[in-house]
C-alpha cells in the first residue's frame, strides 16, 4: 500500500494551495475595486470611484473607503458618496465565485456632494430632452403675446398687403406707359382750333372745299389713333382698378379672417391654465418622477437578468461556464447577494437610515424580493419620512411597489408663475403609492396641504382677483395620479384648490383673451391701414382718371363727327335759305294783315255793343 | 514543454509501472472536462500528488483533454443539465444542495456535473486502453524504433540530451 502513497505530495499540494491563496489575497482588493468601478460606472452612467479596498481574513470580509458615485447629469457633483462600507463575505460561496454578504454597513452616506473633478463619462445626451421647457414654461407658453403670434403665424393680412403692393407695382408701370401716350389738353385745344378753322367761313370755291376736306380727313385719322390710345388707356385703367379693388377688398377682409383663425388656434385651454396644482407641483413632481424613472430604468435590466430570457441564454450560450441549477434551500447562493444592508448618513438636518434586505439581481434563486426601507425622523424639511420599495422579480415580469409617507413637509416658496403669486409657505402631508408592472406604471398620491399662505404683488385686475381668491384658502387637498407606460406616463392632478379659484382664473383667461384679441385686432388693422389707406387714394385717382378718359374719348368722338359740306351743297343750302327767308317774310306780312283786320272787326263790334247798351239804359230810364 | 515531453517519454520507455502512467493520464480527463478553476480539480491534483502516479503524464493529459473538453463542453452541458434536472434524482440533488461544501464543488453546475460524469465513465476504459498501449509500445515498437536511423539522429539531438539528463543516463 505504501508504495502507492507519495508523502511529499501532500507538501507539494499544500504549497500549491498556499500559492493560489496568496495570489488571490493579493489580487482580490484590486479585483474588487476594479469590478465596483467598472460595473458601477456602467450602471450609473458616470464615474464610480473607490479610494481603497481592504480584504480582511478573519472575519472574511471587505472594507471600502470612500466610494463616490458621480451624477451623470451634473458631473461636478456626486449623486451619492459614503465614507466607509464594511461587508462580511461567506467563504464557501466565494470559492465558487459567488459574493454573498450577510451584513453590509455603510456610514456617513451623503447625497449631492461636490466633486473635485468631473465625473462625466462619454454618454449620449438627448439635446431635445436637455432643452425641453419645464412644465411651468409650457403652461405659460399657452398665453402667447400678440407680437409672438404675429411673428410666428403666417397670416392673410400681410399676404394680402403684399399682394396689393405687388399688383400696384405692376399696374402702375403699365399705367405710366399708357398715360404717357395719351393726348393732353394742348393737343385737344389744337384740335379744336384746327376744326374751327376748317369748318368756319364760307367756301369760296371747289378748290377751297377740297383743301379743307383733306385737312379734316387728316385730322380725323389723328382722332382715330388718339381714340384707340385713349381706349387702350381706359381698358388698362379699368382692369387696374378692378384688380386693385379686389385686392384692396381682400386686404380689408383679411384681418377678420386672421383674427378668427388666431382665436380658434390660440383658444386658451381652460384645463391647462387653470391647473394651478399642476403649476405648483408639476415641475417638482416631474423632476422626482424623472429621477426615479432614470434610476429604475438603470436597475431594471439587472433585476430582470435572471428571468426567462437568461435561462434560455444560459442553456444556449456559455462554454466553460455552464449553468448553475438551483434547488430549494434555506441558504441560496446567487452570484451576488447582500442579505442585509444598512446605510446611515446625515440628511436634511437629521439622520436618514436606509435598510435593504436580500439585495440581489437573482431573486429567482433566493425566492424573495429585494426590499428597501428608508426612515428619517425629525428631518428639517420633511418631518418624518417612511418609504418602502419592494422590487419583486421572483417571477418573470415582476412587480415593483413603492410607498412613501411624509408627515410634515415644509415646502419652500413655490411661485405659481402667474400674476406674481406664490405659495409662500405650507405644510404638506403626503402618502404615495407607486406600482410598476409589465412596463406600465400606476401611481397615486394623496397630499394634504395645510397652513397655506399665498402672497402676490400683482397690480393687474386679474392678479388682484387671484390674490383675493388665494388669500381665502389656508388648506387644500391634492390628488395626483400617474398611469400609462414608463416611457410615456400620463400625470393628472386634481385638487379642491383648483375648484376654489377656477372662477378667478376663468376671469383671467377671458380678460387675457379679450386683451389679446384687441391687440391682434389693432395690429392687424394697423397693417391694413398702412397699405389700404395709400392704395385707396390711388384707387380713387384711378377712378377719376377713368372718368377723365371717358370725357376725352367723348370729346374726341365729337370732334371726329365734324363734317365739311360740299360746295354744291353750300349753294343749294344758300338758295334754300333764301326761299325760306322769303316764305317767312310773306307769312309774316300775311299774319300782320290778319291781325290788323281782326283788330278792326273787333273795334266795330265793340262800338255796336256800346250803342245797344246805351239804348237799353235809356229805355229803362223812360220806364221809371 | 520539451522537458515535460522528455519526462513523459522517460516514463513510457522506462520500467515505470504502466498502470501509474495510464491512471495519471486518465485522471487528467477530469480536469480537462470540467471548469479548470474549481475545488474538484484541486482534489484531483491532491490525488495525483499523493498517489504515486506519473505527474508528467497527468500534466500532458490535462493539455490534451483540456482541448478535447473545450470542444466537448456543449455535450457536457447537456449531460449535466439532463442529470441535474432528472426528476428521479431531484431529491438527491436537493439534499446534497443543503450541504454548502457540496455546493463548493459546484456539483450543480451543468458542465462540472456533465464533464465529471463523462470523465468518470471513461476513467477505467481510458486507464486500461492507455496501459495496454504503453505495454504494446514497450514490447513491440520500442525495440524496432531504437533501430531506426531517425532515432539514431534524434539520440544525437538536444532533445535527447535533455531526455538523458532527466533519465540519468
Amino acid at each position: 500500500m505504501t508504495k502507492w502513497i507519495r508523502w511529499w505530495g501532500i507538501l507539494g499540494f499544500a504549497a500549491v494551495v498556499a500559492l493560489i491563496a496568496a495570489l488571490i489575497i493579493v489580487a482580490l482588493p484590486f479585483l474588487i475595486k476594479t469590478s465596483i468601478e467598472f460595473v458601477g460606472t456602467k450602471v450609473a452612467g458616470a464615474k464610480v470611484t473607490v479610494d481603497d479596498v481592504n480584504v480582511t481574513l478573519s472575519p472574511l470580509g471587505v472594507q471600502l473607503e470612500r466610494l463616490q458615485v458621480a451624477d451623470a447629469r451634473s458631473p461636478m457633483q456626486n449623486l451619492v458618496e459614503f465614507d466607509k462600507a464594511v461587508a462580511d463575505l461567506e467563504l464557501a460561496p466565494l470559492l465558487v465565485g459567488k459574493a454573498i454578504s450577510n451584513e453590509l454597513s455603510i456610514t456617513k452616506l451623503q447625497f449631492h456632494t461636490p466633486r473635485e473633478n468631473s465625473g462625466a463619462v462619454e454618454v449620449v445626451v438627448d439635446p431635445e430632452e436637455a432643452n425641453k421647457p419645464s412644465l411651468k414654461e409650457q403652461a405659460l407658453a399657452e398665453l402667447p403675446s400678440a407680437d409672438d403670434i404675429l411673428a410666428k403665424e403666417t397670416l392673410k393680412t400681410p399676404q394680402a398687403a403684399d399682394a396689393l403692393e405687388a399688383a400696384w407695382a405692376q399696374r402702375s408701370q403699365e399705367l405710366d406707359t399708357v398715360i404717357a401716350e395719351l393726348p393732353d389738353q394742348k393737343v385737344f385745344d389744337k384740335y379744336q382750333t384746327e376744326i374751327q378753322s376748317i369748318t368756319s367761313g364760307r367756301l369760296e370755291s371747289i378748290e377751297d372745299f377740297k383743301q379743307r376736306k383733306a385737312r379734316l380727313d387728316a385730322l380725323k385719322k389723328q382722332f382715330k389713333d388718339d381714340r384707340a390710345t385713349i381706349q387702350n388707356a381706359r381698358d388698362t385703367v379699368q382692369a387696374s382698378r378692378k384688380e386693385l379693388s379686389a385686392k384692396l377688398a381682400a386686404l380689408k377682409s383679411a384681418p377678420g379672417e386672421d383674427l378668427a383663425y388666431l382665436k380658434d388656434k390660440y383658444q386658451l385651454s381652460g384645463a391647462g391654465a387653470t391647473n394651478l396644482t399642476g403649476l405648483l407641483f408639476g415641475e417638482d413632481a416631474a423632476g422626482w418622477a424623472k429621477e426615479a424613472l432614470y434610476w429604475y430604468n438603470r436597475v431594471l435590466p439587472y433585476l430582470e437578468s435572471d428571468g426567462e430570457a437568461e435561462v434560455e441564454e444560459d442553456v444556449k450560450a456559455p462554454r466553460l461556464a455552464g449553468r448553475f441549477v438551483h434547488f430549494p434551500t434555506n441558504d441560496p447562493w446567487p452570484d451576488f447577494m447582500i442579505r442585509r444592508a444598512r446605510l446611515t448618513g446625515p440628511f436634511d438636518g437629521g439622520q436618514l437610515v436606509i435598510e435593504g434586505r436580500d439585495i440581489t439581481h437573482q431573486q429567482q434563486v433566493i425566492g424573495r424580493p429585494t426590499v428597501f426601507t428608508a426612515t428619517g425622523n425629525g428631518l428639517q424639511r420633511i418631518g418624518d419620512l417612511d418609504a418602502k420599495l419592494t422590487l419583486d422579480h421572483v417571477q418573470p415580469k415582476g412587480k415593483d411597489v413603492l410607498t412613501v409617507a411624509i408627515s410634515d413637509w415644509k415646502m419652500a416658496p413655490l411661485p405659481l408663475g402667474v400674476a406674481g403669486a406664490e405659495l409662500a409657505s405650507s405644510r404638506v402631508k403626503l402618502n404615495a403609492l407607486v406600482t410598476v408592472k409589465n412596463g406600465g406604471i400606476e401611481a397615486s398620491a394623496d397630499t394634504r396641504v395645510t397652513q397655506a399662505k399665498f402672497t402676490g404683488d400683482g397690480k393687474t385686475l386679474f392678479a388682484k382677483e387671484l390674490n383675493a381668491a388665494l388669500n381665502g384658502i389656508s388648506q387644500f387637498k391634492v390628488d395626483a395620479g400617474v398611469s400609462g407606460s414608463l416611457q410615456n406616463p400620463e400625470v393628472k392632478f386634481g385638487s379642491d384648490l383648483d375648484r376654489q379659484i377656477s372662477s378667478a382664473l376663468n376671469k383671467r383667461l377671458r380678460a387675457k383673451q379679450d386683451e389679446l384679441e384687441a391687440r391682434l385686432q389693432t395690429r392687424l388693422n394697423a397693417q391694413v391701414a398702412e397699405h389700404a389707406g395709400k392704395y385707396a387714394e390711388e384707387l380713387q385717382s384711378l377712378m377719376a382718371m377713368e372718368g377723365s378718359l371717358d370725357d376725352k374719348f367723348n370729346a374726341l368722338q365729337k370732334l371726329a363727327g365734324t363734317e365739311l359740306e360740299s360746295f354744291k351743297d353750300q349753294q343749294e343750302r344758300e338758295a334754300k335759305e333764301k326761299v325760306e327767308q322769303e316764305k317767312a317774310a310773306a307769312a309774316a306780312k300775311l299774319e300782320q294783315e290778319k291781325a290788323e283786320a281782326r283788330a278792326k272787326a273787333k273795334a266795330e263790334a265793340d262800338a255796336k255793343k256800346n250803342d245797344a247798351k246805351n239804348q237799353a239804359k235809356d229805355k229803362l230810364k223812360s220806364l221809371f | 514543454m520539451l522537458s515535460m515531453l522528455a519526462r513523459l517519454f522517460k516514463a513510457i520507455n522506462s520500467d515505470a509501472a504502466p498502470g501509474q502512467v495510464a491512471f495519471a493520464f486518465a485522471l487528467s480527463m477530469i480536469v480537462g472536462f470540467t471548469p479548470f478553476w474549481s475545488l474538484l480539480n484541486l482534489v484531483v491534483l491532491l490525488i495525483v500528488l499523493v498517489v504515486r502516479v506519473n505527474v508528467s503524464a497527468f500534466l500532458f493529459g490535462v493539455m490534451i483533454f483540456g482541448i478535447i473538453g473545450y470542444l466537448l463542453d456543449p455535450v457536457s452541458a447537456s449531460v449535466g443539465e439532463g442529470i441535474l434536472t432528472y426528476p428521479e434524482l431531484r431529491e438527491t440533488w436537493t439534499q446534497l444542495y443543503q450541504n454548502e461544501w457540496a455546493r463548493v464543488f459546484a456539483f450543480n453546475n451543468t458542465i462540472t456535473m456533465g464533464g465529471l460524469v463523462i470523465a468518470v465513465v471513461l476513467l477505467i476504459p481510458v486507464t486500461l486502453i492507455s496501459r495496454m498501449l504503453i505495454l504494446q509500445y514497450r514490447h513491440r515498437v520500442l525495440t524496432y524504433v531504437n533501430r531506426l536511423k531517425i532515432v539514431q539522429v534524434i539520440k544525437a539531438s538536444k532533445f535527447w540530451m535533455l531526455y538523458t539528463t532527466f533519465a540519468g543516463q
